[in-house]
C-alpha cells in the first residue's frame, strides 16, 4: 500500500507534518547541528571581550567594558599598515597565481588519455599536501640557505654569481610565501574541479565531435562553461579569505630580517594574544578581520549574482 | 516559521551557557586548625601512605616521568608520595591560559617567576599561601625553607605563595664560585693560529673576523660563520641585548638609583655600530637572523662559527662532539666586546629569584601531605637524595663522604638521557633543587666544559635586586612594556644590517622616539618604584 503522502509537494504540507515526514532525515542530521551549536555559536559568545579588558582568572561578564578602546589602539598601531599591507599583498598574490592554476592544471590533467599516467601525475601533485608546514619549513629552509637546493641550481646555471640568503631577503618574501603554497596545494586544490569535470555529461563532447569541434574548442566550450559554477562559489570563498594567510606557513618561515614583508594579522595576533596574554586586543583584531571576511563574501557574493547567476545564498 | 524555531533553540542555549560561564566560583575549604605540631619533627614522617600528585611543569621539554628511575620509586617508597607530571604537549601558555579559565590546575605547579602566570593565579585566588599551610600542617617548613628566599619572594599581603629553585641570594656570590652563562666563545685552534687577537675593542674585533675568513674561508667545505649569536625572535636576540650590555658592563640602575634603559646606551650603540660596521664588511653572515636554536647548535657541532656571543650550557652536547674529533676544535671562552674604557664585563647570573616557583594550587585536596613533600624536598636530606639518587646504585660511602659510583658518573657525563632513566639522580627532577647546598657535594668541572665555566667566576655579579621589576601584562605599564620588547626584535637587525651611518643614524633615533612616544618613561618609573622594595627586602 502506498502512502499518499508521497503524491503531495512537500511544501504544500504545514511544518508539523513536514518535520513528521522527514523525522529520520532529521534525526541524522541533528548531531551535525548540535556539533555546530555547541563548537561554532556558543563560542561565539566570547566576541565580547574584544569590547572589555580581559583577564584570564576573571569570567568574561566580570571584566570591564572599554568600548572602542581595542579598536582604536590597532587603528593607530604603528605596525597596523605594514601588517595590512602584508597580508593583502600576500593575499591578492594568491589569489591571482593560486587560483587559476588549479583550475588550468585541472583541464588540462583531463585532457590526458593515459589513465596510468593521469593518476600517476595527479598522485605526484598533491603529495605535498600531506606534508605539514612544520616539516616543509624546515625543508624549505634547508632548500633556500646559502649551501641550499635553489643557490645550488641557480649558481651551476650561471643565473647568480655567489649565493644568496632567500629567507634574509624582504623583498623575496612574498614570492616564497605564495609559490611555495602553489607548489604544495597544487594537486590538491585540483580535485574539486576533476570531480566537476568528471559530472560533465559525455553526450555534450559527442555532440561536438559531431560537429567537427576539436580537442581545444571542447575544452573551451564544453568544460570551461561546465565548471564555471564550481569555480565561482571557489572564487567566492577565496575572496573572502583573503585576510586569512597561510599562518603554519608564515610561522616556520618569518625570521626577525624579512619580518617588513611576513607580519600578517594572523601572526599579529599570535603575538599579542598568545605571546603577550592580551585576548581583548587579539580578538578585537581578530573581530575587525572577520567583518572584513564577511563584507568580502557578501560583495563577491553579491557581484557573481548578479553577473554569473551563480552564487553562495 | 523554521528560522524562528532555530533562533528560539539557539537563543535558549546562549543564555544557558551564559549562567553557567558565570557561576561555578569554588569556597575555600575550611581546615581545622593544627593541634601540636614540633616544628624539629618532619611532617613527613607523620604519614607515609600512598597519596597521588598531579604535578604541572611549564616546561614543554622536560622529557622524564616519576616512577620509572630508581630515585623517583625510592621517593615514592619512602614518604607515599606518587608524582604524576603533567607537560604541555606544545605551546605552554596555552596549555597553562586552558588550565586557568577551566579552573583545572593541578596540585602542584612549577613556572618560570617570570612569567605573569604566577601574579595571575595568586590574583586569582588560585593557590594556596605556603606559609599558612605550614603554619596549620608542618612547622618543619619554616626550618627548612630559606628565610632570605621567603622574605624575597612575600608579597605585599605579607604570604609567600612560592618556593623558588635555584636560587642565589646576594651571600651565596661571597661564600661561592657562582659561574655565568653569558660568554664571549672562539674556536681554539683558529684563534691561536691568528695570534690570539684581542677583541675588546670594535677595531680589535672586526679584524679578528676579517682575518679569520680571510684564513678560514670554509670549514669542512661550507662557509665559515664568522661571529655566531642567539636565535632572533621577536624580542630580538639575547646576545644583542643582555649579553652584549653584561660585557660592556653597562649598569642596570642610573647614578640617581632609578632603573636605566639598557638599550640607550652610549656603549651599547658603539658596539651596534661595529657589528653594522662588520656587516658592511661582510662579516656578518644573514645565516644568524635566520637560524634556530637547532640549526645553530648543529652548526657549533660542525665548528662553523670563528666566534660567538653565547650561552655555554648550549654547549653540552656540541663541544663534546667536537672534542672527540679533535680537542683542538673545541670552544674556548676569551674576553669579547668591552665597553670604551676596557671595564671588565659583569656577567649577571642567577640571583635570589632562582629559576622556577613551585605552587600549591587550591584545587589541591590533600594540601597537608603536599605541604610537607614540598618541606621534604627541601630539606637537606630531600636534597641529598635528588642529588646522589639510591645507595648502591647511584652513590656509596667512601671514607664516610657519599661518592658517585664510577659507572653512573661516567654515564652523567657522556649520556645524560639514559642516566635520567637509570638512576634518576642529579637534578634529573630540578622542581625545587637547592643549587647552593649542592656546592658542598658538587665535583670540579671537567673539560672540555671547565675552561668556559672557571672563565666567567671572576666576571660574575648579583643583579636580585633587578629581578621581578616589570609590570604584568595585565597593567598600563605592562603592554607598554611588551610594545618595546617586541620593538626590539625589528630595530636590533634593521641597525646591524644599515646600509651606511647615515641609516644606522635614522634607526637608531626613530627607535630611541618610538620608546619615548609609547611612554616607556613610565615603565622605567614603575620598576624605579620596584627596585626600592627590593633592595630593602635583601638590605642593600
Amino acid at each position: 500500500m502506498r502512502n499518499h503522502m508521497d503524491q503531495i509537494p512537500l511544501r504544500k504540507l504545514s511544518l508539523k507534518s513536514r518535520i513528521y515526514h522527514q523525522r529520520y532525515l532529521l534525526f541524522m542530521a541533528l548531531p551535525a547541528l548540535v556539533w555546530m551549536i555547541v563548537f561554532n555559536y556558543i563560542p561565539m559568545y566570547g566576541i565580547i571581550i574584544a569590547f572589555k579588558r580581559y583577564r584570564i582568572i576573571k569570567s568574561i561578564a566580570d571584566s570591564p567594558w572599554v568600548g572602542l578602546a581595542n579598536f582604536k589602539e590597532l587603528f593607530t598601531e604603528g605596525d597596523f599598515s605594514m601588517v595590512m599591507k602584508n597580508t593583502l599583498g600576500i593575499g591578492f598574490m594568491r589569489l591571482f597565481i593560486g587560483f587559476p592554476l588549479p583550475i588550468i592544471f585541472a583541464l588540462f590533467l583531463n585532457e590526458i588519455k593515459h589513465a596510468g599516467f593521469k593518476r600517476t601525475i595527479q598522485t605526484i601533485s598533491y603529495l605535498p599536501h600531506f606534508i605539514s608546514w612544520v616539516v616543509l619549513g624546515g625543508i624549505m629552509m634547508n632548500w633556500l640557505s646559502d649551501a641550499g637546493l635553489f643557490n645550488e641550481i641557480l649558481m651551476k646555471t650561471g643565473i647568480i654569481d655567489e649565493p644568496r640568503f632567500f629567507l634574509a631577503e624582504p623583498e623575496s618574501f612574498w614570492n616564497i610565501a605564495v609559490f611555495s603554497d602553489v607548489w604544495k596545494e597544487l594537486g590538491w586544490g585540483a580535485i574539486i574541479y576533476l570531480a566537476a569535470i568528471s559530472g560533465i555529461s559525455p553526450a555534450l563532447y559527442e555532440a561536438a565531435t559531431v560537429d567537427g569541434a576539436n580537442r581545444w574548442q571542447k575544452m573551451m566550450h564544453i568544460t570551461m562553461p561546465s565548471i564555471m559554477p564550481t569555480v565561482s562559489i571557489m572564487l567566492i570563498l577565496a575572496i573572502s579569505g583573503i585576510l586569512t594567510t597561510n599562518f603554519d606557513q608564515i610561522l616556520v618561515l618569518r625570521n626577525a630580517v624579512n619580518q617588513s614583508a611576513s607580519d600578517v594579522i594572523d601572526i599579529f595576533v599570535y603575538r599579542v594574544g598568545f605571546k603577550m596574554n592580551r585576548f581583548s586586543y587579539a580578538q578585537a583584531i581578530s573581530l575587525f578581520k572577520s567583518v572584513v571576511a564577511l563584507i568580502l563574501l557578501l560583495g563577491a557574493n553579491q557581484i557573481s549574482k548578479k553577473t554569473q547567476g551563480h552564487s553562495l545564498f | 516559521m523554521k528560522n524562528k524555531l532555530i533562533n528560539v533553540f539557539a537563543l535558549a542555549i546562549f543564555f544557558l551557557t551564559a549562567t553557567l560561564f558565570a557561576g561555578g566560583q569554588q569556597g575555600d575549604k575550611d581546615a581545622a586548625p593544627a593541634a601540636d605540631l614540633d616544628p624539629n619533627v618532619p611532617g613527613w614522617t607523620l604519614d607515609t601512605s600512598p597519596v597521588e600528585f598531579d604535578w604541572y611543569l611549564h616546561f614543554s621539554w622536560f622529557p622524564n616521568q616519576w616512577g620509572v628511575d630508581p630515585l623517583s620509586q625510592y621517593v615514592t617508597e619512602k614518604t607515599g608520595v606518587d608524582i604524576n607530571f603533567i607537560v604541555p604537549a606544545g605551546s605552554e601558555a596555552e596549555k597553562l591560559n586552558t588550565l586557568i579559565a577551566g579552573d583545572q590546575l593541578p596540585d602542584f605547579i612549577t613556572i618560570g617567576w617570570w612569567e605573569g602566570f604566577v601574579n595571575d593565579m595568586i590574583e586569582g585566588d588560585m593557590v594556596y599561601a605556603l606559609d599558612e599551610l605550614a603554619e596549620q600542617y608542618d612547622p618543619y617548613f619554616f626550618k627548612v625553607a630559606v628565610p632570605s628566599r621567603l622574605g624575597w619572594y612575600e608579597r605585599e599581603d605579607g604570604h609567600v605563595y612560592g618556593y623558588p629553585n635555584a636560587s642565589y641570594s646576594p651571600e651565596d656570590y661571597e661564600r661561592y664560585d657562582v659561574p655565568a652563562n653569558q660568554t664571549f666563545l672562539v674556536r681554539k685552534d683558529m684563534y691561536e693560529a691568528l695570534g690570539k687577537p684581542d677583541m675588546r675593542t670594535p677595531e680589535g674585533f672586526i679584524a679578528a673576523l676579517e682575518a679569520a675568513k680571510k684564513m678560514f674561508p670554509e670549514v669542512n667545505g661550507q662557509p665559515l660563520i664568522p661571529f655566531g649569536s642567539h636565535e632572533f625572535g621577536d624580542q630580538g636576540s639575547d646576545s644583542f641585548g643582555k649579553f652584549l650590555q653584561d660585557f660592556l658592563a653597562i649598569p642596570y640602575e642610573e647614578a640617581d638609583g632609578t632603573m636605566k634603559d639598557r638599550f640607550a646606551d652610549p656603549e651599547y650603540k658603539r658596539w651596534l655600530k661595529a657589528f653594522n660596521d662588520a656587516n658592511n664588511k661582510g662579516l656578518i653572515s644573514p645565516d644568524i637572523f635566520i637560524d634556530k636554536r637547532a640549526q645553530m647548535e648543529e652548526k657549533i657541532a660542525q665548528g662553523r662559527y670563528f666566534s660567538m656571543l653565547y650561552q655555554r650550557t648550549d654547549f653540552a652536547s656540541p663541544q663534546m662532539t667536537l672534542f672527540k674529533n679533535d680537542p683542538d676544535s673545541v670552544y674556548i671562552a676569551v674576553p669579547g666586546p668591552s665597553n670604551s674604557k676596557l671595564d671588565d664585563p659583569t656577567l649577571a647570573a642567577v640571583g635570589i629569584s632562582g629559576w622556577t616557583v613551585t605552587l600549591i594550587s587550591k584545587n589541591c585536596e590533600d594540601p597537608e601531605r603536599a605541604i610537607r613533600f614540598m618541606s621534604y624536598w627541601m630539606s637537606e636530606e630531600g636534597q641529598r637524595d635528588f642529588y646522589y639518587g639510591v645507595e648502591g646504585v647511584t652513590w656509596e660511602m667512601v671514607d664516610g663522604k657519599p661518592q658517585f659510583l664510577p659507572e653512573a658518573k661516567e654515564m652523567m657525563d657522556t649520556d645524560r638521557p639514559a642516566f635520567d632513566k637509570q638512576h634518576g639522580a642529579n637534578q634529573t627532577f630540578w622542581m625545587l633543587m637547592d643549587n647552593p647546598m649542592f656546592e658542598q657535594w658538587q665535583p670540579a668541572p671537567v673539560e672540555p666544559f671547565k675552561q668556559m665555566i672557571e672563565w666567567t667566576y671572576p666576571y660574575t655579579v648579583s643583579v636580585s635586586q633587578y629581578d621581578n621589576t616589570e609590570p604584568t601584562p595585565d597593567l598600563d605599564e605592562g603592554i607598554v612594556l611588551g610594545k618595546v620588547k617586541n620593538m626590539r626584535g625589528k630595530y636590533i637587525p634593521a641597525l646591524v644590517t644599515a646600509k651606511d651611518s647615515a641609516e644606522f643614524e635614522a634607526v637608531w633615533n626613530e627607535w630611541q622616539q618610538k620608546k619615548a612616544d609609547l611612554g616607556y618613561d613610565g615603565v622605567l618609573e614603575y620598576q624605579s618604584e620596584k627596585l626600592e622594595i627590593n633592595k630593602a627586602k635583601l638590605g642593600l
